[in-house]
């Protein structure tokens, strides 16, 4: 049996999912202090 | 004493008392949890012939025979104790069942107390190594 | 620690430490990720499998991590009654439970060339099922209080219980015949080859930063949310 084809789908999907997660945490982030800072009196 | 303090306190109890129910518990499990049977817990528990059930251990060294037909194989499973279990095969087995190697055999016992596996697992042991520090021939040492 | 209880104070140090976490990390995994793909050798029996270890054992390792922390963050929120630590608590759910569910798929792609089956019901791989449906059930519960604008008291009281798990998730191999191996790494030393073992540690920590990341971006998020719901209601006062 080739082992390659586990190995990139097990890579893949964790770099995927954890890209992902990355990005929308940090939109997320940005967002939320955005509005909050827009609000800022001055 | 300060309500935090108190709180603490509450808190840490707690922890304590969830910890040894759960340890009761799992020690309570820790036959039923048992993914497979090893030859020494045979001893002490005897499995009626024609019940599914799952035994594991070490394929013994020398012992594995593959038939002439080329699906059909048989092997001694055994572990630290001198009980064995002569097991036998139709199929492909996975890549890393071999002699010497930990394996998990799925199926039921005959009459004559030879294990007929409708399927195999490898198991696969806590060490890694690159090939070519390999200096002896594969032997996993612990069972589980 | 007490200290950052503190929001202003918190992301004080938490604005700049974000960047610095997230590249580290990233940049971290990245040469670690490379070096378990193409410069470390295969194992002597399971080939070029062994590599999934290298995203496997650093999933594994933050899904129950993520739990513990979780569970000290709600101990925090439940006995000194800090907010940051109930909003840290909440950062981590999501992440932890992503991590969990890529150990689980990650082990479930290395089960099937190297043990012969994609799931086995055994202690080891219950357990770990079990964090990921305790990670869903803090989110649920955790997203119904708030809902209804309580403190989270019940989803700390739930991030305490579940932490009960994460011992039985680790002894599970040791009490149990499983079919999973028992841990390679132990206090008596390593059974994995150093040629091996580097791109794991380098990924280990990796990961590791890249998720303290994630949660800070996370809390940052939280704690701006309700800096603009406070801003609102003062302008609309």
């Amino acid at each position: 049996m080739n082992h390659w084809p586990f190995v990139i789908a097990a890579y893949v999907l964790t770099l995927g999912a954890t890209g992902v997660l990355t990005l929308a945490s940090l939109r997320a982030m940005r967002r939320d202090e955005g509005r909050a800072e827009a609000l800022r009196r001055p | 004493m300060r309500a935090k303090n108190q709180r603490m306190t509450l808190v840490l109890l707690g922890m304590g008392a969830m910890l040894i129910a759960a340890l009761l518990a799992m020690w309570g499990l820790r036959d039923r949890a048992a993914l497979f049977l090893s030859p020494g817990d045979l001893r002490t528990r005897s499995v009626p012939a024609g019940q599914a059930v799952r035994i594991g251990g070490m394929v013994r060294p020398g012992s594995l025979v593959r038939a002439p037909d080329g699906v059909s194989l048989s092997f001694v499973v055994g572990d630290d104790t001198p009980r064995t279990v002569p097991v036998s095969f139709r199929g492909v087995p996975p890549d890393l069942f071999r002699e010497g190697s930990g394996v998990i055999a799925e199926g039921s016992f005959a009459p004559d107390g030879r294990f007929v596996a409708a399927e195999l697992l490898a198991k696969h042991d806590e060490n890694y190594k690159p090939p070519d520090k390999v200096a002896a021939a594969h032997r996993t040492e612990t069972l589980r | 620690m007490h200290a950052l209880a503190n929001p202003a104070r918190f992301l004080s140090f938490a604005r700049p430490l974000t960047p610095w976490l997230g590249w580290g990390g990233a940049a971290l995994l990245g040469a670690s990720l490379f070096g378990g793909l193409f410069l470390s050798p295969r194992d002597y029996l399971q080939g070029e499998t062994v590599r999934i270890m290298y995203v496997h054992v650093p999933t594994a390792w933050l899904g129950m991590g993520g739990w513990a922390a979780l569970a000290a963050a709600s101990a925090s929120h439940l006995v000194w009654r800090h907010t940051l630590a109930g909003i840290a608590a909440r950062a981590i759910a999501v992440p932890g439970a992503v991590m969990t569910a890529l150990a689980l798929a990650t082990g479930a792609i290395w089960g099937r060339p190297t043990w012969g089956t994609w799931w086995e019901w055994d202690g080891r791989l219950t357990s770990m099922l079990l964090l990921f449906f305790l990670y869903c059930g803090y989110l649920a519960l955790n997203a119904a209080e708030r809902e209804r604008g309580g403190e989270a008291k019940l989803s700390a009281i739930f991030g305490l219980v579940g932490a009960v798990n994460l011992p039985v998730i680790h002894f599970s191999v040791i009490w149990w015949n499983t079919l999973h191996q028992p841990p390679s790494l132990t206090t008596e030393g390593s059974a994995i080859d150093a040629s091996i073992a580097w791109p794991l540690l380098g990924s280990t920590i990796g990961f590791t930063l890249l998720f303290a990341a994630i949660v800070l971006m996370r809390m940052r998020a939280i704690l701006g949310q309700a800096r603009f719901a406070a801003r609102l209601r003062r302008a609309a006062a």
